[in-house]
Protein backbone atom coordinates (compact mmCIF):
# COMPACT_ATOMS: atom_id res chain seq x y z
CA UNK A 1 0.00 0.00 0.00
CA UNK A 2 3.00 2.36 1.05
CA UNK A 3 4.63 1.89 -2.68
CA UNK A 4 1.47 2.36 -4.31
CA UNK A 5 0.93 5.93 -2.54
CA UNK A 6 4.20 6.74 -2.67
CA UNK A 7 4.63 5.97 -6.45
CA UNK A 8 1.26 8.56 -7.08
CA UNK A 9 3.30 11.33 -5.03
CA UNK A 10 6.59 10.87 -7.29
CA UNK A 11 4.66 10.84 -10.25
CA UNK A 12 2.44 14.02 -9.29
CA UNK A 13 5.40 16.03 -8.10
CA UNK A 14 7.24 14.84 -11.29
CA UNK A 15 4.29 16.10 -12.96
CA UNK A 16 4.98 19.58 -11.66
CA UNK A 17 8.82 20.07 -12.38
CA UNK A 18 8.67 18.59 -15.73
CA UNK A 19 6.27 21.02 -16.30
CA UNK A 20 8.27 24.28 -17.42
CA UNK A 21 5.37 26.44 -17.24
CA UNK A 22 4.11 25.38 -13.52
CA UNK A 23 7.56 24.75 -12.17
CA UNK A 24 8.31 29.02 -13.56
CA UNK A 25 5.13 29.93 -11.38
CA UNK A 26 6.28 27.95 -8.64
CA UNK A 27 9.82 29.32 -8.65
CA UNK A 28 8.88 33.11 -9.26
CA UNK A 29 7.23 34.07 -6.00
CA UNK A 30 9.84 32.56 -3.76
CA UNK A 31 12.86 34.23 -5.53
CA UNK A 32 10.75 37.57 -5.43
CA UNK A 33 10.14 37.23 -1.58
CA UNK A 34 13.26 36.11 -0.45
CA UNK A 35 16.20 37.60 -3.00
CA UNK A 36 15.09 40.38 -4.53
CA UNK A 37 12.85 42.24 -1.92
CA UNK A 38 15.28 41.80 0.91
CA UNK A 39 18.67 42.48 -1.68
CA UNK A 40 16.63 45.75 -2.50
CA UNK A 41 15.53 46.98 1.14
CA UNK A 42 19.41 46.38 2.27
CA UNK A 43 20.01 48.30 -0.75
CA UNK A 44 18.07 51.21 0.02
CA UNK A 45 18.38 51.11 3.88
CA UNK A 46 22.71 50.88 2.84
CA UNK A 47 22.37 53.93 0.27
CA UNK A 48 19.32 56.24 0.76
CA UNK A 49 19.85 59.22 2.69
CA UNK A 50 18.88 58.13 5.88
CA UNK A 51 19.76 61.23 8.16
CA UNK A 52 16.34 63.16 5.99
CA UNK A 53 13.68 63.85 8.60
CA UNK A 54 10.89 61.88 6.52
CA UNK A 55 13.25 59.08 7.11
CA UNK A 56 13.62 59.51 10.75
CA UNK A 57 9.80 59.86 11.47
CA UNK A 58 9.60 56.48 9.98
CA UNK A 59 11.96 54.90 12.00
CA UNK A 60 10.34 56.11 15.23
CA UNK A 61 7.43 54.20 14.54
CA UNK A 62 9.01 51.23 14.04
CA UNK A 63 9.87 48.49 16.45
CA UNK A 64 13.57 48.74 17.02
CA UNK A 65 14.27 47.20 19.92
CA UNK A 66 17.45 48.19 20.85
CA UNK A 67 17.70 52.14 19.86
CA UNK A 68 21.35 52.07 21.28
CA UNK A 69 22.75 50.30 18.00
CA UNK A 70 23.46 51.93 14.64
CA UNK A 71 19.67 52.52 12.72
CA UNK A 72 20.86 50.18 9.29
CA UNK A 73 21.79 47.47 12.20
CA UNK A 74 18.79 47.57 13.22
CA UNK A 75 16.92 47.73 10.17
CA UNK A 76 17.87 44.78 8.94
CA UNK A 77 17.20 43.14 12.24
CA UNK A 78 14.00 43.91 11.38
CA UNK A 79 13.90 42.86 8.19
CA UNK A 80 15.29 39.50 8.78
CA UNK A 81 12.62 38.95 12.35
CA UNK A 82 9.92 40.26 11.90
CA UNK A 83 9.01 41.25 7.98
CA UNK A 84 10.91 38.11 6.03
CA UNK A 85 8.63 35.37 8.23
CA UNK A 86 5.35 36.94 7.11
CA UNK A 87 6.85 35.84 3.26
CA UNK A 88 6.74 32.24 5.02
CA UNK A 89 3.15 31.98 5.31
CA UNK A 90 2.64 33.14 1.60
CA UNK A 91 5.60 30.84 0.26
CA UNK A 92 3.82 27.50 1.19
CA UNK A 93 0.55 28.78 0.20
CA UNK A 94 1.17 29.59 -3.26
CA UNK A 95 3.11 26.34 -3.80
CA UNK A 96 0.66 24.45 -2.43
CA UNK A 97 -1.69 26.39 -4.74
CA UNK A 98 -0.29 25.43 -7.86
CA UNK A 99 0.95 21.71 -6.81
CA UNK A 100 -2.69 21.01 -5.33
CA UNK A 101 -4.47 22.54 -8.30
CA UNK A 102 -2.37 21.00 -11.06
CA UNK A 103 -2.61 17.71 -9.33
CA UNK A 104 -6.46 17.31 -9.09
CA UNK A 105 -8.18 19.96 -11.49
CA UNK A 106 -5.47 19.28 -13.64
CA UNK A 107 -5.99 15.31 -13.65
CA UNK A 108 -9.44 15.88 -14.32
CA UNK A 109 -8.86 18.62 -17.37
CA UNK A 110 -6.77 16.17 -18.65
CA UNK A 111 -9.25 12.82 -18.44
CA UNK A 112 -6.17 10.84 -16.03
CA UNK A 113 -8.59 11.03 -13.41
CA UNK A 114 -10.65 8.29 -14.21
CA UNK A 115 -7.89 6.11 -14.79
CA UNK A 116 -5.89 6.43 -11.49
CA UNK A 117 -9.47 5.86 -9.71
CA UNK A 118 -9.53 2.73 -11.34
CA UNK A 119 -6.79 1.54 -9.44
CA UNK A 120 -7.40 -0.74 -6.31
CA UNK A 121 -6.55 2.03 -3.94
CA UNK A 122 -9.93 3.67 -2.40
CA UNK A 123 -10.46 7.41 -3.03
CA UNK A 124 -8.84 8.35 0.32
CA UNK A 125 -6.10 6.78 -0.34
CA UNK A 126 -5.49 8.58 -3.56
CA UNK A 127 -6.60 11.46 -1.98
CA UNK A 128 -4.22 11.48 0.70
CA UNK A 129 -1.58 10.36 -1.69
CA UNK A 130 -2.21 13.71 -3.99
CA UNK A 131 -2.66 15.66 -0.08
CA UNK A 132 0.84 14.41 0.79
CA UNK A 133 2.63 15.46 -2.20
CA UNK A 134 0.99 18.88 -2.27
CA UNK A 135 2.59 19.08 1.17
CA UNK A 136 5.85 17.42 0.43
CA UNK A 137 6.59 20.26 -2.74
CA UNK A 138 5.16 23.00 -0.98
CA UNK A 139 7.73 22.29 2.27
CA UNK A 140 10.58 21.72 -0.11
CA UNK A 141 10.15 25.03 -1.52
CA UNK A 142 10.04 26.86 1.57
CA UNK A 143 13.02 25.01 3.20
CA UNK A 144 14.85 25.76 -0.29
CA UNK A 145 13.56 29.36 0.08
CA UNK A 146 14.47 29.38 3.53
CA UNK A 147 18.33 28.49 3.00
CA UNK A 148 18.62 30.58 -0.19
CA UNK A 149 17.14 33.79 1.84
CA UNK A 150 19.58 33.47 4.40
CA UNK A 151 22.54 32.76 2.47
CA UNK A 152 22.23 36.07 0.30
CA UNK A 153 20.92 37.90 3.13
CA UNK A 154 24.43 37.04 5.19
CA UNK A 155 26.83 37.57 2.24
CA UNK A 156 24.93 40.88 1.28
CA UNK A 157 24.83 42.14 5.20
CA UNK A 158 28.55 40.85 5.37
CA UNK A 159 30.00 42.53 2.51
CA UNK A 160 27.92 45.86 2.99
CA UNK A 161 28.35 45.96 6.67
CA UNK A 162 30.94 43.51 7.88
CA UNK A 163 28.88 41.26 10.05
CA UNK A 164 26.48 38.08 10.27
CA UNK A 165 23.16 38.47 11.28
CA UNK A 166 21.41 35.90 13.27
CA UNK A 167 17.73 34.64 12.72
CA UNK A 168 15.57 34.41 16.18
CA UNK A 169 13.69 31.52 17.71
CA UNK A 170 10.84 32.97 15.69
CA UNK A 171 12.04 31.07 12.61
CA UNK A 172 11.62 27.60 14.53
CA UNK A 173 8.14 27.71 14.91
CA UNK A 174 7.41 29.20 11.33
CA UNK A 175 9.17 26.81 9.29
CA UNK A 176 8.39 24.10 11.50
CA UNK A 177 4.43 24.57 12.57
CA UNK A 178 3.26 27.97 10.71
CA UNK A 179 4.08 27.12 7.09
CA UNK A 180 3.11 23.54 7.07
CA UNK A 181 -0.31 24.04 8.80
CA UNK A 182 -1.08 27.07 6.58
CA UNK A 183 0.28 24.91 3.74
CA UNK A 184 -2.20 22.00 4.77
CA UNK A 185 -5.25 24.44 4.80
CA UNK A 186 -4.17 25.81 1.05
CA UNK A 187 -4.32 22.21 -0.12
CA UNK A 188 -7.37 21.31 1.59
CA UNK A 189 -9.58 24.47 -0.01
CA UNK A 190 -8.09 23.66 -3.14
CA UNK A 191 -9.15 20.23 -2.25
CA UNK A 192 -12.56 20.57 -1.23
CA UNK A 193 -12.90 23.49 -4.52
CA UNK A 194 -11.61 20.68 -6.89
CA UNK A 195 -14.71 18.45 -7.10
CA UNK A 196 -16.98 21.05 -8.29
CA UNK A 197 -13.94 23.23 -10.11
CA UNK A 198 -13.77 22.75 -14.02
CA UNK A 199 -10.55 24.22 -14.47
CA UNK A 200 -7.10 25.04 -12.72
CA UNK A 201 -7.85 28.91 -12.39
CA UNK A 202 -11.59 27.79 -10.72
CA UNK A 203 -9.81 25.76 -7.75
CA UNK A 204 -6.85 28.21 -7.35
CA UNK A 205 -9.54 31.26 -6.70
CA UNK A 206 -10.87 29.27 -3.22
CA UNK A 207 -7.10 29.26 -1.74
CA UNK A 208 -6.60 33.16 -2.60
CA UNK A 209 -8.93 34.25 0.46
CA UNK A 210 -6.51 33.19 2.44
CA UNK A 211 -3.88 35.13 1.66
CA UNK A 212 -5.42 38.21 3.02
CA UNK A 213 -5.10 37.50 6.92
CA UNK A 214 -1.42 36.84 5.75
CA UNK A 215 -0.94 40.07 3.66
CA UNK A 216 -2.62 41.82 6.80
CA UNK A 217 0.09 40.20 9.19
CA UNK A 218 2.43 41.23 6.70
CA UNK A 219 1.56 45.19 6.60
CA UNK A 220 1.55 45.07 10.78
CA UNK A 221 5.42 44.27 10.70
CA UNK A 222 5.90 47.54 8.32
CA UNK A 223 3.54 49.64 10.05
CA UNK A 224 4.46 48.45 13.65
CA UNK A 225 0.67 47.80 14.08
CA UNK A 226 0.76 44.14 14.58
CA UNK A 227 4.43 42.67 15.24
CA UNK A 228 4.67 39.20 15.28
CA UNK A 229 6.05 37.43 18.22
CA UNK A 230 7.07 33.93 19.05
CA UNK A 231 3.71 33.81 21.19
CA UNK A 232 1.62 35.00 18.22
CA UNK A 233 3.03 32.46 15.69
CA UNK A 234 2.27 29.69 17.96
CA UNK A 235 -1.08 30.95 18.69
CA UNK A 236 -1.66 31.32 14.97
CA UNK A 237 0.13 27.84 14.10
CA UNK A 238 -1.81 25.95 16.80
CA UNK A 239 -4.97 27.19 15.24
CA UNK A 240 -3.75 26.56 11.77
CA UNK A 241 -3.03 23.23 12.41
CA UNK A 242 -6.32 22.60 14.07
CA UNK A 243 -7.81 23.88 11.87
CA UNK A 244 -6.02 21.80 8.48
CA UNK A 245 -6.91 19.06 9.88
CA UNK A 246 -10.29 19.25 10.87
CA UNK A 247 -10.91 20.53 7.13
CA UNK A 248 -8.78 17.72 6.03
CA UNK A 249 -11.51 15.49 7.41
CA UNK A 250 -13.99 17.25 6.51
CA UNK A 251 -12.96 17.29 3.00
CA UNK A 252 -12.36 13.79 2.21
CA UNK A 253 -15.50 12.21 3.80
CA UNK A 254 -17.95 13.92 0.64
CA UNK A 255 -16.04 12.39 -1.83
CA UNK A 256 -17.53 9.90 -3.86
CA UNK A 257 -17.13 8.64 -7.42
CA UNK A 258 -19.53 10.06 -9.01
CA UNK A 259 -19.11 13.69 -8.13
CA UNK A 260 -15.54 13.81 -8.72
CA UNK A 261 -15.83 12.37 -12.79
CA UNK A 262 -19.14 14.68 -13.58
CA UNK B 1 -18.52 -18.81 -9.58
CA UNK B 2 -19.90 -16.21 -12.38
CA UNK B 3 -17.20 -13.62 -13.63
CA UNK B 4 -20.20 -11.37 -13.42
CA UNK B 5 -23.73 -11.04 -12.34
CA UNK B 6 -25.91 -8.12 -12.75
CA UNK B 7 -29.60 -8.67 -11.05
CA UNK B 8 -32.07 -5.75 -12.86
CA UNK B 9 -29.69 -3.56 -13.07
CA UNK B 10 -31.06 -0.08 -13.01
CA UNK B 11 -29.13 3.27 -13.23
CA UNK B 12 -31.09 6.87 -13.55
CA UNK B 13 -29.35 10.05 -13.39
CA UNK B 14 -29.48 12.90 -11.56
CA UNK B 15 -31.13 14.58 -14.73
CA UNK B 16 -33.82 12.21 -14.59
CA UNK B 17 -32.18 10.19 -17.69
CA UNK B 18 -32.41 6.09 -17.45
CA UNK B 19 -29.35 4.82 -18.68
CA UNK B 20 -29.83 1.86 -17.88
CA UNK B 21 -33.06 -0.19 -17.43
CA UNK B 22 -33.43 -3.49 -15.55
CA UNK B 23 -30.69 -5.23 -16.84
CA UNK B 24 -29.89 -9.12 -16.07
CA UNK B 25 -27.21 -11.17 -17.17
CA UNK B 26 -24.46 -12.97 -15.91
CA UNK B 27 -21.21 -14.18 -17.57
CA UNK B 28 -19.35 -16.76 -16.99
CA UNK B 29 -15.30 -16.72 -16.49
CA UNK B 30 -13.06 -16.69 -19.71
CA UNK B 31 -16.07 -15.65 -21.95
CA UNK B 32 -15.71 -12.93 -24.30
CA UNK B 33 -18.86 -11.11 -23.77
CA UNK B 34 -20.25 -8.83 -26.68
CA UNK B 35 -22.32 -5.77 -25.20
CA UNK B 36 -23.57 -4.17 -28.46
CA UNK B 37 -25.59 -1.35 -29.34
CA UNK B 38 -25.09 2.41 -30.68
CA UNK B 39 -23.88 4.91 -28.41
CA UNK B 40 -26.23 6.14 -25.84
CA UNK B 41 -27.55 2.64 -25.24
CA UNK B 42 -26.49 1.98 -21.82
CA UNK B 43 -23.27 0.03 -22.31
CA UNK B 44 -20.41 2.83 -20.65
CA UNK B 45 -23.04 3.50 -18.03
CA UNK B 46 -22.93 -0.28 -17.13
CA UNK B 47 -19.26 -0.62 -17.24
CA UNK B 48 -19.19 1.75 -14.68
CA UNK B 49 -21.51 0.33 -12.44
CA UNK B 50 -19.80 -2.71 -13.08
CA UNK B 51 -16.38 -1.04 -11.39
CA UNK B 52 -18.24 0.90 -8.56
CA UNK B 53 -17.74 4.54 -10.70
CA UNK B 54 -21.43 4.53 -9.91
CA UNK B 55 -24.26 3.27 -7.59
CA UNK B 56 -27.13 1.64 -8.95
CA UNK B 57 -30.28 3.46 -8.86
CA UNK B 58 -32.26 -0.07 -8.62
CA UNK B 59 -30.77 -3.90 -9.16
CA UNK B 60 -27.59 -5.65 -7.89
CA UNK B 61 -24.61 -6.46 -9.51
CA UNK B 62 -21.20 -8.30 -8.82
CA UNK B 63 -18.13 -8.89 -10.34
CA UNK B 64 -16.44 -12.12 -9.10
CA UNK B 65 -18.74 -12.07 -6.34
CA UNK B 66 -17.78 -8.56 -4.96
CA UNK B 67 -20.34 -5.95 -4.90
CA UNK B 68 -18.39 -2.52 -6.89
CA UNK B 69 -20.74 -0.15 -5.10
CA UNK B 70 -19.36 -1.35 -1.66
CA UNK B 71 -15.81 -2.98 -2.74
CA UNK B 72 -14.64 -0.58 -5.57
CA UNK B 73 -10.98 -0.96 -5.03
CA UNK B 74 -11.61 -5.12 -4.59
CA UNK B 75 -13.31 -5.09 -7.91
CA UNK B 76 -10.43 -2.47 -9.45
CA UNK B 77 -7.52 -4.67 -8.67
CA UNK B 78 -9.29 -7.79 -10.52
CA UNK B 79 -10.12 -5.68 -13.46
CA UNK B 80 -8.79 -3.73 -16.40
CA UNK B 81 -10.84 -1.14 -18.05
CA UNK B 82 -9.99 0.39 -21.16
CA UNK B 83 -12.80 3.48 -22.12
CA UNK B 84 -12.76 6.47 -24.05
CA UNK B 85 -12.54 8.46 -20.85
CA UNK B 86 -9.71 7.32 -18.96
CA UNK B 87 -6.45 8.66 -20.33
CA UNK B 88 -2.81 8.57 -19.33
CA UNK B 89 0.06 11.52 -18.48
CA UNK B 90 1.10 13.08 -21.81
CA UNK B 91 4.21 14.25 -19.96
CA UNK B 92 5.39 10.71 -19.33
CA UNK B 93 6.46 8.38 -21.93
CA UNK B 94 4.75 5.13 -23.18
CA UNK B 95 6.68 3.03 -20.88
CA UNK B 96 6.80 5.54 -17.97
CA UNK B 97 3.22 5.81 -17.96
CA UNK B 98 3.03 1.62 -17.76
CA UNK B 99 5.69 1.54 -14.97
CA UNK B 100 3.31 4.08 -12.95
CA UNK B 101 0.16 2.35 -13.49
CA UNK B 102 2.06 -0.92 -12.79
CA UNK B 103 3.34 0.80 -8.93
CA UNK B 104 -0.48 1.62 -8.43
CA UNK B 105 -1.28 -1.45 -9.16
CA UNK B 106 1.03 -2.99 -6.31
CA UNK B 107 3.20 -4.30 -8.66
CA UNK B 108 7.13 -3.86 -7.80
CA UNK B 109 9.35 -0.71 -10.44
CA UNK B 110 11.51 -3.64 -12.21
CA UNK B 111 8.18 -5.91 -12.55
CA UNK B 112 6.11 -3.13 -13.69
CA UNK B 113 8.68 -2.42 -16.04
CA UNK B 114 9.37 -5.88 -17.59
CA UNK B 115 5.34 -6.40 -18.00
CA UNK B 116 5.56 -2.72 -19.58
CA UNK B 117 7.96 -4.01 -22.11
CA UNK B 118 6.46 -7.39 -22.74
CA UNK B 119 3.01 -5.96 -23.28
CA UNK B 120 4.39 -3.50 -25.93
CA UNK B 121 6.42 -5.63 -27.36
CA UNK B 122 2.84 -7.44 -28.02
CA UNK B 123 0.87 -4.41 -28.91
CA UNK B 124 3.65 -3.21 -31.32
CA UNK B 125 4.77 -0.31 -29.05
CA UNK B 126 8.03 -0.91 -28.83
CA UNK B 127 9.56 1.61 -31.33
CA UNK B 128 7.46 4.55 -29.22
CA UNK B 129 8.79 3.18 -25.37
CA UNK B 130 10.48 5.95 -25.18
CA UNK B 131 8.18 8.59 -26.92
CA UNK B 132 6.05 11.10 -24.43
CA UNK B 133 2.57 10.32 -24.67
CA UNK B 134 1.29 13.67 -26.64
CA UNK B 135 3.00 12.50 -29.55
CA UNK B 136 1.09 9.73 -29.83
CA UNK B 137 -2.00 9.26 -32.35
CA UNK B 138 -5.22 7.72 -31.57
CA UNK B 139 -4.45 4.42 -32.36
CA UNK B 140 -1.31 4.38 -30.81
CA UNK B 141 -2.70 5.89 -27.27
CA UNK B 142 -5.70 2.97 -27.44
CA UNK B 143 -3.07 0.52 -27.33
CA UNK B 144 -1.07 1.62 -24.88
CA UNK B 145 -4.51 1.72 -23.03
CA UNK B 146 -4.60 -1.54 -23.49
CA UNK B 147 -0.82 -2.16 -22.22
CA UNK B 148 -1.99 -0.44 -18.75
CA UNK B 149 -5.33 -2.56 -18.48
CA UNK B 150 -3.71 -5.54 -18.93
CA UNK B 151 -0.61 -4.57 -16.48
CA UNK B 152 -1.46 -6.24 -13.04
CA UNK B 153 -2.72 -9.58 -15.29
CA UNK B 154 -6.04 -8.54 -14.47
CA UNK B 155 -9.21 -11.80 -14.31
CA UNK B 156 -11.83 -9.46 -16.58
CA UNK B 157 -11.55 -6.99 -18.85
CA UNK B 158 -13.76 -4.11 -19.31
CA UNK B 159 -13.23 -2.58 -22.95
CA UNK B 160 -15.28 0.18 -24.30
CA UNK B 161 -14.98 0.67 -28.07
CA UNK B 162 -11.40 -0.95 -27.79
CA UNK B 163 -10.96 -0.45 -31.50
CA UNK B 164 -12.37 2.88 -32.23
CA UNK B 165 -10.09 5.13 -34.00
CA UNK B 166 -7.58 1.90 -35.09
CA UNK B 167 -6.68 1.09 -38.46
CA UNK B 168 -7.90 -2.05 -39.59
CA UNK B 169 -4.68 -3.82 -39.43
CA UNK B 170 -4.21 -2.36 -35.89
CA UNK B 171 -8.08 -3.56 -34.94
CA UNK B 172 -7.12 -6.66 -36.40
CA UNK B 173 -4.35 -7.05 -34.61
CA UNK B 174 -5.88 -6.07 -30.92
CA UNK B 175 -8.94 -8.29 -31.89
CA UNK B 176 -6.30 -11.50 -32.57
CA UNK B 177 -4.97 -10.82 -28.94
CA UNK B 178 -8.59 -10.02 -26.63
CA UNK B 179 -9.35 -13.77 -28.13
CA UNK B 180 -5.46 -15.01 -27.45
CA UNK B 181 -6.06 -13.81 -23.66
CA UNK B 182 -9.43 -15.02 -23.02
CA UNK B 183 -8.35 -18.44 -24.56
CA UNK B 184 -4.74 -19.00 -22.59
CA UNK B 185 -5.29 -17.19 -19.97
CA UNK B 186 -8.71 -17.32 -19.27
CA UNK B 187 -9.99 -13.97 -18.75
CA UNK B 188 -13.27 -12.79 -18.98
CA UNK B 189 -14.01 -10.10 -21.45
CA UNK B 190 -16.43 -7.61 -21.72
CA UNK B 191 -16.57 -5.92 -24.99
CA UNK B 192 -18.79 -2.89 -25.39
CA UNK B 193 -18.81 -1.89 -29.10
CA UNK B 194 -21.09 -0.44 -31.44
CA UNK B 195 -19.08 -2.43 -34.59
CA UNK B 196 -20.99 -5.36 -34.66
CA UNK B 197 -19.04 -7.18 -37.29
CA UNK B 198 -15.90 -6.52 -35.30
CA UNK B 199 -17.99 -7.62 -32.60
CA UNK B 200 -19.06 -11.04 -34.90
CA UNK B 201 -15.17 -12.16 -35.17
CA UNK B 202 -14.02 -12.31 -31.17
CA UNK B 203 -16.92 -12.46 -29.15
CA UNK B 204 -18.82 -15.95 -27.78
CA UNK B 205 -21.59 -14.45 -26.71
CA UNK B 206 -23.95 -11.47 -27.10
CA UNK B 207 -25.98 -8.84 -25.42
CA UNK B 208 -27.72 -6.19 -27.49
CA UNK B 209 -28.70 -3.25 -25.61
CA UNK B 210 -31.08 -0.61 -27.40
CA UNK B 211 -32.38 2.32 -24.84
CA UNK B 212 -30.82 1.29 -21.82
CA UNK B 213 -32.66 -2.22 -22.55
CA UNK B 214 -31.04 -5.69 -22.81
CA UNK B 215 -33.55 -6.85 -25.70
CA UNK B 216 -31.75 -10.21 -26.67
CA UNK B 217 -28.58 -12.57 -25.19
CA UNK B 218 -27.28 -15.47 -26.30
CA UNK B 219 -24.78 -16.77 -28.78
CA UNK B 220 -24.85 -15.96 -32.22
CA UNK B 221 -27.01 -19.28 -32.83
CA UNK B 222 -29.10 -18.19 -30.59
CA UNK B 223 -30.02 -14.83 -31.61
CA UNK B 224 -30.43 -16.17 -35.04
CA UNK B 225 -33.12 -18.55 -33.69
CA UNK B 226 -34.80 -15.99 -32.13
CA UNK B 227 -35.36 -13.81 -35.33
CA UNK B 228 -36.27 -16.54 -38.00
CA UNK B 229 -35.01 -20.41 -38.84
CA UNK B 230 -33.40 -20.06 -42.32
CA UNK B 231 -30.55 -18.15 -44.09
CA UNK B 232 -30.59 -15.72 -47.47
CA UNK B 233 -29.69 -17.54 -50.98
CA UNK B 234 -27.81 -14.90 -52.85
CA UNK B 235 -27.93 -15.81 -56.86
CA UNK B 236 -26.70 -14.37 -60.17
CA UNK B 237 -28.56 -15.43 -62.89
CA UNK B 238 -29.13 -14.84 -66.91
CA UNK B 239 -32.67 -15.01 -67.82
CA UNK B 240 -33.80 -15.30 -64.32
CA UNK B 241 -37.52 -16.77 -64.43
CA UNK B 242 -39.89 -14.25 -63.12
CA UNK B 243 -41.02 -14.10 -59.49
CA UNK B 244 -38.58 -16.70 -58.25
CA UNK B 245 -36.45 -14.06 -56.11
CA UNK B 246 -36.10 -10.19 -55.67
CA UNK B 247 -34.13 -8.94 -57.74
CA UNK B 248 -31.14 -6.84 -55.84
CA UNK B 249 -29.24 -5.69 -58.54
CA UNK B 250 -28.40 -6.44 -62.06
CA UNK B 251 -28.57 -10.33 -62.67
CA UNK B 252 -28.72 -10.78 -58.91
CA UNK B 253 -30.83 -12.11 -57.19
CA UNK B 254 -31.96 -13.00 -53.44
CA UNK B 255 -34.67 -14.80 -51.26
CA UNK B 256 -35.28 -16.21 -47.98
CA UNK B 257 -35.00 -20.32 -47.56
CA UNK B 258 -34.58 -22.68 -44.34
CA UNK B 259 -32.22 -24.50 -44.72
CA UNK B 260 -28.96 -25.74 -47.69
CA UNK B 261 -30.77 -28.64 -48.58
CA UNK B 262 -33.55 -26.31 -50.83
CA UNK B 263 -30.70 -25.35 -53.18
CA UNK B 264 -30.08 -28.14 -55.28
CA UNK B 265 -34.06 -27.94 -56.01
CA UNK B 266 -33.44 -24.20 -56.41
CA UNK B 267 -30.95 -24.58 -58.70
CA UNK B 268 -32.86 -27.38 -60.81
CA UNK B 269 -35.89 -25.43 -61.09
CA UNK B 270 -33.79 -22.21 -62.29
CA UNK B 271 -31.74 -24.69 -64.90
CA UNK B 272 -34.58 -26.28 -66.18
CA UNK B 273 -36.19 -22.50 -66.76
CA UNK B 274 -33.42 -21.73 -69.24
CA UNK B 275 -31.78 -19.67 -66.96
CA UNK B 276 -27.95 -19.25 -66.95
CA UNK B 277 -26.36 -19.76 -63.04
CA UNK B 278 -23.17 -17.53 -62.58
CA UNK B 279 -22.90 -17.87 -58.75
CA UNK B 280 -24.92 -18.92 -55.85
CA UNK B 281 -24.22 -18.45 -52.23
CA UNK B 282 -26.28 -18.79 -48.71
CA UNK B 283 -25.41 -16.54 -45.91
CA UNK B 284 -26.38 -16.85 -42.26
CA UNK B 285 -27.96 -13.34 -40.41
CA UNK B 286 -25.31 -11.28 -39.14
CA UNK B 287 -25.57 -9.90 -35.54
CA UNK B 288 -26.16 -6.49 -38.01
CA UNK B 289 -29.21 -8.18 -39.54
CA UNK B 290 -30.62 -9.47 -36.02
CA UNK B 291 -29.57 -6.44 -34.37
CA UNK B 292 -31.82 -4.33 -36.91
CA UNK B 293 -34.65 -6.90 -37.17
CA UNK B 294 -35.15 -6.86 -33.41
CA UNK B 295 -34.76 -3.02 -33.20
CA UNK B 296 -36.96 -2.62 -35.97
CA UNK B 297 -34.20 -0.14 -37.44
CA UNK B 298 -33.38 -0.89 -41.13
CA UNK B 299 -30.34 2.11 -40.95
CA UNK B 300 -26.59 2.07 -40.23
CA UNK B 301 -26.06 2.02 -36.19
CA UNK B 302 -25.23 5.61 -35.21
CA UNK B 303 -21.71 6.13 -34.30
Amino acid sequence: MKNQILAIVKKDIRGITSNHRMFATLLVVPIVLTVLVPTLFILIMRFAPTESPDFQKLLAMLPLAEQNEDTFKNMLRLLLNYMLPTFFMLIPIMAASVMAACSFVGEKEKRTLETLLYCPLSLKQIFRAKVLAAFLLSMLVSAISFAVMLIVLETETCLLAGFFLLPDAKWLLILLLVSPAVSLIAITLIVKTSAKAQSVEDAQQGAVFLLFPVLMLLVGQFTGVLLINAWLLLVIGIVCALLAVLLLKQSMSHFKYETLLK
Amino acid sequence: MNAVTMNSLSKIYAGGKKAVDSVSLSLSQGEVFGFLGPNGAGKTTTVKLLNGMLSPTEGSTSVFGIEPSQNPEKVHALSGVVTEHAQMYDSLTGIQNLIFYGSVFGLGETESKKRGMELLEQLELSDAKDTKLAAYSTGMRQRLSLARALIHQPQILFLDEPTSGLDPESAQNVHSMIRRLSAEKGITVFLCTHQLRYAQEICTRYGLMAEGRLIAEGTLEALRSRIHAGMQVKLKVKNMPPDLARRTDDDTYELPIRSEDEIPQLVQQIAGAGGQIYHVSSKLPSLEDIYFTLTGKKEELPQ
